[in-house]
């Protein structure tokens, strides 16, 4: 079953080692301006201003242009924090777990997932920022020998955050680049113009393909691989014990860390796929993107849906199964309160229509599979509004409750980091390889040359 | 418990209302307002970022020291830098003088506390004296002279005067007319009295917006000659209070609040006193009682004449509500230690009938006695309509309004202003540039009453010398300078001297310092009691019709305040309302007319019409419609004008008024809307009967304190802690501004409370329990708690808010960053966050400050301190001298009337406060959470009447 | 296929690679540095005064005790900088023609005080208290130096916050932890 495999190996659209190496490279070396990119592109660089302002604005005006309140402190800037935090582990979680495991259909798509790993996890980076009421003292949070002799908090979830993005934004940065490298080498090489052979082997960092090289070079990404696997997990824990480590009502759960790291696939896989789709078809890479990726990733996505279907049900469990009336009220509110459409949303974004992919049809519909997906981009921004406003507008005092809505200038943001994502990944598009060839590479060689005397 | 027990906090949650969340549909809330605010904000931001993020680096000193250091030319008597100075005075309202104590630091006046030996205070102060701080710097004070609202000078004014005193002198002062508030001070009188036999034509009148004729009057039938009633609450077994402002506005109240409340808690006397209150719309009277009433304003007067019936005839007249009997019996068992108490509103035959009901009781020498009256006596609104009279006939040549408002506050039928214009010669003196001083011919400032020399009398005749606490900061006159202007144009005007004459028999100096000049109490008066006349005045009507009942704002009064931002922006304490005076609506009235909070009607009186928006008052009568004085001022200054609803031009219009729903919605700043109530308010406010506790003192601890692994005590020489008497807080709000004061918290402007950012450290939550018709009102002041397990403390990731060796929660500002995870983890939520540079925005001068205070900035969280400040005072006085850390005082403590608040150390078991930790009734608030909370509460005890409990109370 | 760069690139990538290195440690070890540099802190940097008062005149000179001028340091926060009639006291017997003490003459002839030029300056946050810093036996000189030795007065210490920490943290008077937030900041 051809259209199921990895690589398309039968008839005009079996690659091989040549002709994948000439399609990929000649999409960023013989560009040809399309018009689809050249609309996007303008569209995203606009949203990316509005964030520019939006942040100008705020840093000018003060927090109080967004719609946090008495007693709902935190708004949109943890919310979109932790979604986009959430795309980016997904991500991360292809090139670099299944990498591990040597799973070959990851081959095609890793470039991908890593590129928008990179960009969401820029984007969740911003946030933690623009959420402090002084940003300009973030650099407190970071434990540095100061004048005023005392140091950050170690008790404070917060501070591992702090640190745990820190760590998995400039890791994200370095196993991107370094998966890189090769394919920068090949772009130099087959660089028809001066200006490209010079940007390219800049960036190639004189990687000729020796020997030597290969075999560090295996080395490292393997190390980094080893490295970046784990920090999946213990980022979107750590973001996880963000609320669990409160004391606040409808946070104050043990399930919150594993219960975010299913998020995170959900939404990651969600993300890659989103990308994905329209990619193979715009830059013609059917051949390298097949059908069958769309079907693993697709279960994937099934896969993980479920397993945060799981994490829902706990939730509702442990809330009927305390005795805490303050829980239960706050349950109350959230299932039929003034914003129960969001955390239905929720439930049927997330939960209820991603079950269409136990249909292998449903699985093969490219449109049906971007709406899937987009609807859990969705669901899952929702899923933390929930979270993070909802909660705490029932807290344990009646006197103490309130109410919350985003201003203009919360949309703004949100919006603006969508803007600064895509132009991101255009642009990705654009200047690097999008497949990897050297991996694509490696596993043609293995279709060619019967297993075990692989290079 | 049945549905009906079920607290609740606003009615929008009883009847789930659509309309509740309109405003989170609004497109872009915020956007509006951030652009408009921008501007003042830039300079803000540019000072934030240089001072916070050089700090950030640098810590104890700002490295590079700028600016001078500018020592006097001759240090100031008595002045030490650092240390604060006190002198007595008397805050002045409606004539009334209550003692004040004024804190300075440097010279400038920054607290008033109370005056402990002044019999209207006994160190208690209330709301408006506390924010005459704000009062005294404010901006908007009129600073010039002026001539038909022309800048001008003294000269110009002297001449035009003295041309002006030429004529009147030859016609003994024909048309002459001198206007003026209710008057106590013995200086005043002195000069008026001069003035009159000087130009033996002229005439006084002396006139208040909220008047108390109908006590006077009252008095007047029922004795034929004028005397005051002083009640003597703390000898109260038995008290009725009908539509009464005991507790809220009559003059001495902050005394009566004492004596009433120190008879309420039975873990600390005797015999606890029982309280009835009877009154068409909630009064914080009405919120203490044990039992509440609801009568319409028609069916008072009906009630009062059965009642009389009962008590004083021992009739019993038919069809009276079955409550009435029971009330009389314990009224009539409890002889010579019952007391009926009638307010203002109600006409001077109730007043009559009740002191004869009080006569029958025996109570006159027992629970009340009689004074010589305080004021000096006149029918104010006959008074006033005389001079408006004179004034239409064009009979009145020359007018002096002194610190009065008439063209705002006499506006409706009356129409002052209209008649004003016929005068030739006005002159107004006022402290603001308000509607009467841009109305007169000549507009003079006054100096506040801390600028100048003055005498006032308290409700029981107690004098008290107002003695100057600052230069003047414009150029003003007093009013005793102007009236030394109505006798001598040349004569030099020094209100010392003239004051310093009133008092040449007492020991002035004696009389400064106590802020009470000794033995000038009213005599006792012993009027005799004229049966005749009660009668007919049985005979009252019941209409059933609906009525309007117009009030003073309880914190803006008649409008002279209402260019107090404290007070604009203090939340009422039964509406939680700020920045607005809605119409105040029954339930009833509005399931009636399909309203909801902040409908907008158009209410109809006569020919008088006005458009406002509405408010749902549970527990008020169905027939009654309340509208708050004082709002809508056109020329009260940049806080006053435009916010909220005039009703004056209501006045003087007779006729049922009409609603007539508009339509439109209008947006009420009310710290309710997110109130509404979670579980049982007894588990929040405990309270029970006084039968329950008498058979087990601890019968509302259910469960014994939680097993707690790390009992967490204090290193330190001291442990701070606070309780609060939910028995005696009457949730009046002076402990909320004191706080405010106190500790430089910032005032955010109606939008910001609609945006749910109020700052207030301090909060008195109200929930209602019972159904929307009848419910009964509970109080309880929240603030930090400093809980020995804060849940705040280890979430704050730069440790900006710790534990200290006493005990405290320390918030260090100049640590915060803004991550307001804190915030999110307080199950108390009594944190407060600088959204925008709030202080920095502020209409208020920097001297007014508290400067043991830190200025937050914007950005980042603020809650209760247990005044810190005054702690570390005490701390350091104390290790200087190496003993044992003395008591603390807290602002809220110091201010509150009835002592409901106690703060101390808890290692000294002198204290009171370890006292009442040991108080069976002591619980602390969510105590399930184990955060063992500093503050704790003692539960409320009722005292029901036995006859009435099986009816539903508050009913 | 011609080589696209010269041998020559190998080295240069390496010394770009150094180059950024070396700067980013540079920079952090500045950021480290600076804030503690006697420059930073203003630290012995005499300022002119519109009077050139000299300490080591009034005091090693002439043995005048600091409380003869700074009268309020033993009982209030403030240690209280000497109205002009301090001055006076002696300057309207001795050096009464001084031209250098002009300025003390206007100030007491006009009746406007002198403007003194901060040499330290405490922020607003922060609650400095002399009186008991005097009470506990912490000297003037631990804070301001030997001021009896400057002709112009200076910052002698960094009067960092870690300054005070060094003491707060050494000593512990009437078992209060003198480290609380609370003993500072309010």
């Amino acid at each position: 079953m051809s259209e199921m495999s990895v690589i398309a190996s039968r008839g005009a659209t079996a690659p091989t080692v040549g002709s994948m190496t000439d399609d990929i490279s000649a999409i960023t070396l013989h560009w040809r301006r399309p018009l689809w990119w050249l609309l996007t592109i303008a569209a995203t660089g606009l949203l990316t201003s509005v964030l520019v302002v939006a942040i100008g604005w705020l840093f000018y005006a003060g927090i109080g242009i967004w719609g946090i309140d008495w007693p709902v402190v935190w708004g949109f800037a943890i919310i979109s924090y932790v979604w986009w935090i959430a795309i980016a582990s997904g991500g991360t979680f292809i090139s670099a777990l299944f990498y591990l495991l040597q799973v070959e259909w990851r081959t095609s798509l890793n470039r991908v997932a890593e590129t928008m790993t990179l960009f969401a996890a820029v984007c969740a980076g911003i946030y933690p920022i623009l959420h402090l009421g002084r940003p300009w003292l973030f650099y407190w949070l970071f434990p540095y020998p100061s004048t005023m002799g005392i140091w950050p908090q170690f008790r404070s979830p917060l501070l591992w955050d702090f640190f745990a993005i820190l760590t998995y934004v400039i890791s994200s940065i370095l196993f991107w680049y370094l998966g890189l490298v090769p394919d920068l080498a090949t772009l130099r090489d087959r660089a028809t113009t001066r200006r490209q052979q010079v940007f390219y082997g800049v960036l190639a960092l004189g990687f000729r393909g020796e020997d030597r090289q290969w075999r560090h070079y295996r080395a490292a990404y393997g190390v980094l691989a080893a490295i970046m696997a784990p920090l999946v997990i213990s980022v979107h824990s750590i973001v996880g014990l963000d609320f669990a480590g409160a004391a606040t009502v409808g946070w104050h759960s043990t399930q919150f860390p594993p219960f975010f790291v299913f998020g995170a696939l959900l939404s990651g896989f969600a993300m890659v796929l989103l990308l994905v789709v329209p990619l193979r078809r715009l830059l013609r890479l059917e051949s390298y993107i097949t059908q069958r990726h769309l079907d693993v990733l697709s279960r994937l996505m099934l896969m993980s849906s479920l397993l945060v279907g799981y994490a829902y049900i706990m939730d509702v469990f442990s809330v009927f199964y305390s005795s805490e009336h303050v829980e239960r009220v706050s349950f109350m509110a959230k299932i039929h309160g003034d914003y129960a459409p969001i955390y239905w949303a929720t439930i049927v974004l997330n939960i209820a229509i991603p079950q269409l992919l136990w249909l292998r049809r449903a699985r093969v519909n490219e449109l049906l599979i971007v709406l899937v997906s987009l609807g859990i981009i969705v669901g899952m921004w929702c899923e933390r509004y929930t979270i993070v406003v909802m909660s705490v507008r029932r807290s344990h005092l009646p006197s103490a409750w309130g109410n919350y809505h985003g201003t203009f200038w919360d949309w703004a943001t949100l919006w603006g980091t969508v803007g600064l994502f895509l132009t991101g990944m255009l642009l990705a598009v654009r200047y690097i390889p999008i497949v990897s060839m050297f991996e694509m590479r490696s596993l043609l060689q293995k279709r060619r040359t019967p297993p075990g005397d692989s290079p | 418990m049945s549905p009906l027990k079920r607290p609740w906090r606003s009615l929008a949650e009883w009847e789930s209302d659509p309309q509740f969340l309109a405003r989170a549909a609004q497109e872009f809330p915020g956007l509006a307002e951030a652009l408009a605010s921008a501007h003042s904000r830039r300079q803000v931001l540019k000072l934030m970022a240089a001072a916070f993020a050089m700090s950030g680096i640098a810590g104890c000193d700002a490295g590079a020291p700028g600016g001078r250091l500018i020592p006097a030319v001759k240090s100031p008597p008595g002045i030490v830098p650092g240390l604060p100075n006190y002198y007595s005075t008397a805050h002045v309202i409606d004539g009334f003088a209550t003692g004040i104590r004024v804190a300075h630091q440097m010279g400038r006046p920054i607290k008033v506390e109370g005056n402990p030996l002044h019999p209207a205070s006994l160190g208690g102060t209330d709301v408006v004296s506390q924010a005459q701080v704000l009062e005294f710097y404010d901006p908007d004070r009129a600073a010039a002279l002026a001539f038909r609202r022309h800048p001008s000078d003294r000269q110009s004014f002297l001449a035009a005067w003295t041309r002006q005193r030429r004529s009147l002198m030859n016609t003994g002062g024909e048309g002459l007319r001198i206007l003026t508030g209710t008057i106590t001070s013995p200086s005043l009188a002195a000069q008026l009295d001069a003035v009159l036999t000087r130009y033996p034509h002229a005439r006084r009148h002396q006139w208040e917006p909220i008047s108390r004729d109908n006590v006077r009057k009252g008095a007047q039938l029922a004795f034929g000659q004028g005397v005051d009633l002083v009640p003597n609450l703390s000898a109260v077994d038995v008290l009725l209070a009908i539509d009464s402002d005991l507790l809220s506005s009559a003059p001495g109240h902050l005394r009566f609040a004492r004596d009433l409340m120190s008879r309420r808690n039975p873990t600390r006397i005797p015999k606890m006193s029982r309280v009835y209150a009877v009154e068409p719309t909630p009064t914080l009277t009405g919120a203490v009682a044990d039992h509440r009433f609801i009568a319409s304003p028609g069916e008072l007067q009906w009630l009062v004449a059965g009642l009389a019936a009962r008590i004083v005839r021992g009739e019993s007249p038919p069809d009276l509500p079955p409550w009435i009997a029971a009330v009389s019996a314990d009224l009539m068992a409890n002889r010579g230690r019952a007391l009926v108490h009638v307010g203002p509103d109600q006409p001077a035959t109730v007043h009559a009938l009740v002191h004869a009901i009080n006569e029958s009781l025996d109570a006159r020498g027992k629970t009340f006695y009689f004074i010589e009256p305080v004021a000096y006596a006149a029918d104010q609104s006959a008074s006033l309509s005389e001079l408006v009279d004179d004034m239409r006939a064009g009979s009145v040549n020359a007018l002096f309004i002194i610190d009065s408002n008439p063209v705002f506050a006499a506006a409706g039928a009356l129409g002052f202003a209209a008649a004003l214009e016929r005068v030739p010669f006005s002159v107004s003196l006022s402290l603001h540039p308000d509607e009467t001083f841009s109305a007169t011919t000549w507009s003079l400032p006054m100096t506040h009453a801390w600028e100048s020399w003055g005498d006032a009398r308290a409700f029981d005749g107690t004098a008290t010398v107002l003695q100057p606490q600052a230069f003047p900061l414009y150029d003003g006159y007093s009013p005793h300078q102007v009236l030394a202007l109505l006798n001598d144009a040349d004569a030099p005007v020094d209100s010392l001297s003239l004051v310093q004459a009133t008092w040449k028999t007492a020991d002035w100096h004696e009389s400064l310092a106590t802020g009470v000049v000794p033995g000038t109490a009213s005599k006792k008066a012993n009027p005799t009691l004229r049966v005749a006349g009660m009668r007919e005045s049985l005979s009252a009507a019941r209409p059933a019709s609906l009525t309007l009942i117009l009030r003073p704002d309880p914190y803006i009064w008649d409008g002279r305040y209402a260019n107090n931002a404290w007070l604009q922006e203090l939340p009422r304490p039964l509406t939680r309302l700020t920045w607005d005076n809605p119409l105040l609506i029954a339930p009833a009235l509005a399931r009636r007319l399909s309203l909801t909070n902040g409908d907008e009607v158009r209410l109809t009186v006569g020919e008088a019409r006005v458009v406002a928006p509405v408010w749902i008052q549970p527990g008020q009568h169905s027939d009654s419609v309340v509208a708050l004085l004082g709002f809508g001022r056109s020329a009260g200054g940049s806080i006053a004008n435009g916010g909220g609803v005039d009703y004056y031009p209501l006045l003087g219009h007779t006729g049922t008024p009409t609603l007539v729903k508009t339509g439109r919605r209008a947006e009420l700043a009310s710290t309710d809307h997110h109130n509404l109530i979670l579980n049982v308010a007894g588990d929040l406010i405990k309270h029970g009967r006084l039968t329950d506790y008498q058979q087990n003192a601890h019968f509302l601890r259910k469960d014994e304190p939680p097993a707690h692994l790390y009992r967490w005590h204090p290193e330190g020489p001291a442990e701070w802690a606070m309780s609060i008497d939910l028995n005696t807080c009457i949730g009046c709000n002076a402990c909320v501004v004191a706080c405010q004061s106190e500790n430089n918290i910032p005032v955010v402007g109606k939008q910001q409370v609609i945006h749910e950012r109020e700052m207030h450290w301090l909060r008195i939550d109200r929930y209602w329990e019972g159904e929307p018709d009848s419910p009964r009102s509970l109080f309880q002041p929240v603030l930090c708690m400093h809980c020995e397990q804060a849940p705040c403390e280890v979430v704050c990731p730069v440790g900006a808010t710790v534990h200290d060796s006493e005990g405290l929660n320390v918030m260090v500002y100049n640590r915060c960053v803004g991550t307001r995870f804190c915030s999110n983890n307080c199950p108390y939520k009594v944190r407060r966050f600088n959204y925008f540079a709030y202080a920095q925005e502020e209409h208020r001068l920097p001297e007014s400050r508290n400067p043991d205070v830190s200025v937050r900035a914007r950005g980042v969280m603020e809650k209760c301190t247990f005044c810190l400040q005054r702690i570390a005072e005490a701390r350091i006085a104390a290790d200087r001298e190496n003993r044992p850390v003395g008591t603390v005082t807290t602002a809220c403590q110091s201010a509150c009337p009835t002592q409901a608040i106690s703060f101390g150390n808890l290692r000294d078991p002198s204290s009171e406060i370890v006292r009442r930790k040991r108080s069976p009734l002591d619980y602390a608030l969510l105590a399930e959470q184990n955060t063992h909370p500093r503050v704790t509460y003692e539960a409320r005890i009722d005292n029901p009447n036995p006859a009435l409990t099986t009816r539903r109370r508050g009913a | 296929m011609p080589a696209i760069f010269t041998p020559s690139a190998n080295l240069a990538a390496a010394v770009t690679l150094l180059a950024i290195a070396t700067i980013g440690l540079g920079a952090v070890a500045w950021w480290w540095a600076w804030p503690r540099t006697d420059y930073a802190r203003h630290v012995r940097w005499p300022l002119s005064q519109p009077v050139p008062f000299s300490h080591q005149h009034h005091v090693a000179g002439l043995g005048l005790d600091c409380r003869f001028c700074h009268a309020t340091v033993e009982v209030s926060a403030n240690a209280g900088l000497p109205p002009t009639s301090t001055c006076m006291t002696c300057h309207s017997q001795v050096w009464t023609n001084a031209a250098a003490l002009e300025p003390v003459r206007r100030s007491l002839a006009n009746n406007t005080p002198i403007a003194w030029h901060r040499v330290t300056d405490l922020p607003d946050y922060v609650y400095f208290n002399h009186s008991i810093h005097i009470a506990k036996g912490v000297g003037c000189p631990s804070c301001h130096g030997e001021i009896e030795r400057m002709p112009l007065t200076y910052k002698a210490k960094s009067l960092t916050m870690q300054f005070c920490l060094d003491c707060h943290r050494a000593y512990r008077g009437a078992n209060r932890r003198l480290t609380d937030c609370s003993i500072c900041h309010r």
